[in-house]
């Protein structure tokens, strides 16, 4: 490891130590600082996990409600993001079981109509961002049409950036098997984009 | 973290299946030699994927469909409005005051049971030698005095189980509530 990246490594180790001793005086400035600064990724993480943008809303605010409850329970000595993404994968899945309690983590529902705005990231030209607006939706329903483990791989890896020790934390997986899904999730969503161009 | 599953994947023996584990886990578009904190794969692993790639048609257009499709995955974005923000901080702030509440009355709980049960143990030295002394006076015999204190000491547990039993019955008249309808 170079020193740049020690540097890095040392740096978000003083974070979590900070964070982890904020939760534990239940700081709620700390926590507001952290609501804001994890929104768009939990929020993502959620709409993706669950299907539907109002559910996903709920369970946002439920995720940061056990984060204040069980902040104690957060050592400091994992990556902060990795502890939330846990705990509000947790509250997905108590909501599944809740829901149909004879499936224990099953797909959503597919509603692709309750899903948030998707919106584009860069809209040089309008052409341009009509196509893109045609690649999102496309994907964006694609990714409904996959396995909810293969799509929580997909998110937390490509759009969360999550190192693959990262994902098998949250989710509790093995290595080979995040791997695996994130090949088998990624070869389904191109077959299926690869279908809809058709 | 990089080579322990891959080469003990059953489907790594087939090398197809192997370097588009590879691509896809790896994405071909994280950091690689110059974040070597974030590389996902030795660079043994790397080598071997160029090398294979090189000479597979079939893989090397699996690793232009993922860029594309892992392109696409990363420039879709959903944004948390600013209401939800705001009303999840409130919420949150709520909650906490709460806890701080219920942390707060725990305290007093606590040191209520401990000045109570010191008093107790103070109390009942005091009690059994009040009693024996009253005992005595009274030419009474030791079971009497005895069950006399028993008596004495176990008739605030007794009226206290009896309101809380009769106040029980009462709020399950009333649906919870000490709240009489005025019109009855």
């Amino acid at each position: 490891m170079n020193a740049t990246a020690c540097y890095f490594v040392s740096a978000m180790a003083d974070e979590n130590t900070e964070i982890a001793r904020g939760l534990q005086r239940r700081d709620p400035d700390l926590l507001d600082h952290l609501i804001e600064k994890y929104q768009h990724r939990l929020l993502r993480y959620l709409v993706y996990l669950t299907g539907c943008g109002e559910l996903a809303e709920d369970l946002f605010q439920e995720t940061w409600v056990r984060v204040l409850e069980r902040g104690r329970q957060y050592d400091g000595r994992h990556d902060f993001s990795t502890w939330l993404f846990a705990i509000a994968r947790n509250l997905v899945i108590d909501h599944l079981r809740r829901k149909r309690p004879e499936t224990p983590y099953s797909l959503a529902d597919g509603d692709d109509s309750a899903l948030l705005d998707i919106t584009a990231t860069g809209q040089p030209s309008a052409f341009d961002a009509t196509v893109q607006r045609e690649q999102n939706e496309q994907i964006s329903a694609g990714m409904q049409h996959i396995p909810a483990g293969y799509r929580e791989a997909l998110v937390l890896r490509f759009q969360e950036g999550m190192s693959l020790g990262e994902i098998a934390n949250v989710t509790g997986a093995p290595l080979g098997t995040v791997k695996s899904r994130i090949y088998r999730g990624l070869s389904a969503l191109e077959a299926w984009l690869r279908g809809a161009q058709l | 973290m990089s080579t322990d599953s891959l080469n003990s994947d059953p489907m790594s023996s087939d090398p197809h299946e192997r370097a588009r584990m590879l691509i896809a886990s790896a994405g071909l578009e994280r950091p690689g030699p110059e974040d070597p904190s974030k590389a996902e794969h030795s660079p043994v692993e790397q080598s071997w994927l160029v090398v294979h790639l090189e000479s597979c048609t079939t893989c090397r257009e699996f690793a232009d469909n993922s860029r594309v499709t892992i392109r696409l995955l990363r420039g879709i974005q959903i944004t948390a409005g600013e209401r939800l923000v705001s009303a999840t901080q409130m919420r949150v702030r709520q909650r906490a005051e709460e806890l701080q509440r219920q942390q707060e009355r725990l305290w007093v709980v606590c040191a209520c049971c401990a000045a109570v049960t010191l008093s107790t143990v103070v109390s009942t030295a005091l009690l059994w030698r009040g009693f024996a002394w009253i005992g005595q006076q009274a030419r009474l015999s030791t079971p009497v005095w005895e069950g006399g204190f028993l008596v004495f000491y176990l008739m605030p547990a007794v009226f206290t189980g009896i309101f809380l039993l009769a106040r029980g019955a009462f709020l399950a008249d009333h649906n919870g509530s000490y709240q009489v309808d005025p019109r009855v």
